[in-house]
């Protein structure tokens, strides 16, 4: 009952007209820059941080929160719309949420996406409160072996939830694996697979592969279609609205979305992008008709929304109980708190209660306004998918280049981009998926740096990976998946054989 | 950055208008150094702790010049895109760039063909702080002395491992192991945070890392400092002895300065230096940089010019001490 004590002092420090306002302040421009491509919270945060400083540090905070969280959200209605992420973690609602669109249920994939959001923010935000210490201990436990096993896992799951053939599947993750290490590497300092190009000094860029390789693809794709046989558009209000029959399949995985993003949203580095990922590809193995997924599955878009909202808010504890901050937003948000005087960590909760419970509790308040805000945009949002097509693909493109060119001021990104479309529109035709690829573009990086590490730790021993029982368990399951996912189709294959 | 072009172009257009017209007023406007808008540069991305700091400079430096400053972010290339930027910019004063000066200095060892040379295209107005690089055990580790950590790793050989992620740590530790003749390994960290789970596991001996990770991590009672590289005390942690006085000689300060292009007019190198030295005497400052265990460092164009220098060639024997890669 002390934490329900703790919540009303949260609450009623955080509900001043102040900090409501401003709560709602950040919410919309969250949403906005979410929705944008290219602007995400990270320069938002960084141009707000100076105004910040002669804020009240608790109404400075709150709108920060608000821009993080909110961002998270608005991620998803352009993956949804018009297929293209705005965030790594939005990557994946493309595959379902988009299809969704196609078949004109543009208004139940995005109530879904923003329902299935309040709910985790909710349960994430009571996540912090409840279990933030004994959850940055379980945190601190993570070794470097165990972190290399998690992203194996991880990478492992990206071949699982492709649809199709695993083979393409496994040499899609590994191209993204290769196109992820392009850079200066981390131990020596030399500069790898960059062919003297100083624009790819630190490695490719995320932007331009995602908008690249599914935004442009789109374009190309849809432009390749006679007219006509393009979205059908309904704005009754019926159809804004998920079914009974969706409600019914949504909300486990919504569910289920959330105890996976709470969880993996501690850990650091990619938390919300793995747990989306994580979250598709569980309800893909636990669906009773998986090909139904990658046509529409409103699980598909129920369960990694959820998933990546409460990752967004659980990331927050490694911040505020352990003064490590486990994304570049919390590392901005923590230099917000210094220059604020204070000291983000496990002390902050007990110097200063009423500042950390004030935080949690506007986090509720945020994220019921995140829903008040977009269920009436819903309506227009879906119109807008009305427009004739040659409106929306110059302005698709137009937002694409903006975004690409705005996050680093180099007109080189653009050609990336152009080259990832190109690329993008070659796998189309053979029938390869874009998502693994990101996975291992993702995911590999920090499986290799982890990798290198144990073994310089363990001189080159790998035994090191199968001592430790985190990082054992976790690679027992990625071989338990990679069985689930063979089997089948080498039963198949002896069927096969049986019958000649 | 997404105002990029249009301060270039804003820009351009002044400069035109300047030199078409040539009207006498335009030669007083020019005159009254600030006219106009101030851009910072920052070679961090957005978000990095260095991004607070160029722009709380940005924010206080801004209500004494009088104009409004912008920052802009262009990270890449360990610092030189920023630092080429601004050598190749208009010396009129507009374009400054507070970052941290050792780096800057390093950078002309550390690639084989650097695309300033720092000496020479870009000049000092003032100097801002001075740190020191620290190294860190866990707090429940029997070792409180590098004495004790000394004599903990040397039977150990090369069996033992330690943590670094900056190359500032990394010169700091290998100049320990040169001192103490030790074969501890190192194991790279992209940022000192990643390496506080294997180093409160003991999967790591020790860390050589940041003042900001290190004083934070101590605060909390997690990792215990055990000496910096700094040459004497620092006035922000008085508490936290040097590896000097602890037998292991080394004088390994990072600071940060305020560049401007080299062709900058002195006049206005003074203008700014004395911007910055207003802002560093305030408290609040003092305060603020010490809570990133750094000292004020107050000092004229000349001096902090000739700590650049000294920088410059004391980089040349860190490169080597540590075996550092030339890219």
């Amino acid at each position: 009952m002390e934490m329900l004590d703790h919540l009303v002092t949260g609450f009623s420090a955080a509900l001043t007209l102040q900090n409501v306002l401003f709560c709602l302040l950040g919410c919309l421009l969250g949403t906005l820059i979410g929705v944008l491509p290219g602007i995400g919270p990270i320069p938002t945060i960084a141009l707000l941080l100076p105004i910040t400083f002669g804020m009240d540090p608790l109404t400075a905070m709150i709108m920060l929160a608000g821009i993080y969280y909110g961002a998270q959200y608005g991620g998803s209605t352009t993956s949804i719309l018009v297929n293209m992420p705005g965030e790594a973690s939005s990557v994946i609602t493309c595959i379902d949420g988009h299809q969704m669109a196609k078949q004109g249920r543009a208004g139940p994939a995005l109530a879904t996406a923003a329902l299935g959001s309040l709910f985790a923010g909710c349960v994430g935000t009571l996540f912090i409160a409840a279990f933030a210490p004994p959850l940055s201990a379980f945190a601190q436990k993570f070794n470097s072996p165990d972190y290399f096993s998690l992203m194996v896992l991880g990478l492992v799951m990206a071949v699982v939830l492709a649809h199709g053939s695993v083979i393409k599947a496994v040499a899609m993750v590994l191209i993204g694996i290769l196109l992820g290490l392009v850079g200066t590497d981390v131990n020596t300092g030399l500069a790898r697979y960059t062919l003297g190009i100083s624009g790819l000094w630190d490695g490719i860029e995320f932007l331009p592969i995602v908008l690249g390789m599914f935004g442009i693809v789109e374009v190309i794709r849809n432009l390749e279609k006679p007219a006509g046989e393009r979205i059908t558009i309904s704005t009754k209000f019926r159809d804004l609205w998920p079914t009974r029959k969706d409600f019914r399949e949504a909300w486990p995985a919504a569910v289920r979305g959330t105890a996976l993003g709470s969880i993996l949203g501690i850990l650091p580095g990619g938390g919300a992008v793995l747990a989306s990922f994580a979250s598709y590809t569980m309800e893909k193995r636990l669906a009773k008709d998986p090909s139904r997924f990658g046509k529409g599955a409103i699980e598909g878009v129920a369960g990694p929304e959820s998933a990546n909202n409460a990752a967004a808010q659980t990331s927050f504890i490694p911040l505020l109980t352990l003064g490590l901050p486990s994304n570049a937003v919390m590392a901005l948000i923590m230099g917000g708190l210094v220059i604020h005087g204070m000291q983000p960590g496990a002390a902050m909760m007990t110097a200063k209660p009423d500042l950390f419970w004030a935080l949690v509790a506007s986090m509720f308040i945020g994220n019921v306004m995140l829903v008040v805000i977009n269920l009436p945009m819903l309506g227009i949002w879906v119109r807008l998918l009305g427009a004739p097509y040659r409106f929306m693909y110059p302005t698709i493109l137009m937002l694409c280049v903006v975004g690409v060119y705005a996050t680093t001021a180099e007109p080189f990104q653009i050609v990336m981009m152009v080259i990832f479309a190109a690329f993008g529109y070659v796998l189309l035709k053979f029938g390869c998926e874009p998502v693994p690829l990101v996975l291992g573009f993702i995911l590999g990086p920090l499986m290799e740096v982890n990798l290198r590490r144990s073994l310089q730790i363990s001189r080159g021993d790998p035994t090191i990976f199968f001592d430790r029982p985190i990082s054992a368990t976790l690679l027992a399951i990625a071989a338990g998946m990679i069985l689930l996912a063979v089997l089948p189709s080498f039963r198949r294959t002896r069927e096969e054989a049986f019958k000649e | 950055m997404t105002k990029t072009p249009q301060t270039i172009t804003r820009r351009t257009a002044i400069a035109l208008a300047g030199s078409t017209l040539a009207m006498p007023w335009v030669a007083r406007a020019q005159g009254a150094y600030p006219n106009r808008t101030i851009t910072f540069v920052c070679a961090f991305s957005p978000g990095s702790g260095a991004d607070t700091l160029v722009r709380y400079f940005a924010d206080r430096v801004q209500k004494v010049a009088g104009q409004t400053i912008i920052v802009e972010n262009r990270p890449g290339a360990a610092g030189n895109v920023s630092a080429e930027f601004v050598a190749r910019a208009r010396p009129d004063g507009y374009t400054i760039y507070p970052h941290a000066a050792s780096s800057t200095a390093a950078n002309m060892h550390l690639f084989r063909r650097p695309p300033i040379d720092v000496a020479k295209d870009l000049q000092m107005a003032a100097k801002i702080n001075r740190q020191a690089f620290m190294i860190v055990v866990p707090a429940s580790s029997p070792i409180n002395s590098i004495k004790d950590l000394t004599d903990h790793l040397r039977p150990l050989g090369d069996k033992a491992s330690y943590a670094s992620a900056a190359t500032s740590g990394k010169v700091m530790a290998e100049t320990y192991k040169v001192l103490a003749n030790l074969k501890t390994e190192e194991v790279n960290y992209r940022d000192a945070g990643e390496s506080l789970n294997d180093m409160l596991s003991g999967q790591v001996a020790f860390g050589a890392h940041d003042p900001v990770f290190c004083l934070s991590q101590a605060s909390q009672g997690r990792l215990k400092i055990l000496a910096t590289a700094a040459g004497e005390r620092l006035k922000a942690i008085p508490q936290v002895p040097t590896m000097t006085e602890q037998g292991y000689p080394m004088d390994q300060l990072a600071w940060w300065g305020v560049f401007v292009p080299s062709q900058t007019p002195r006049p206005i190198v003074d203008t700014i230096n004395g911007w910055f030295k207003q802002v560093l005497e305030t408290d609040e400052t003092r305060e603020f940089l010490g809570r990133f265990g750094g000292d004020v460092a107050i000092g004229t164009p000349d001096e902090a010019q000739a700590m650049l220098l000294r920088t410059i060639d004391q980089w040349k024997e860190f490169v080597l001490v540590a075996k550092l890669p030339q890219q």
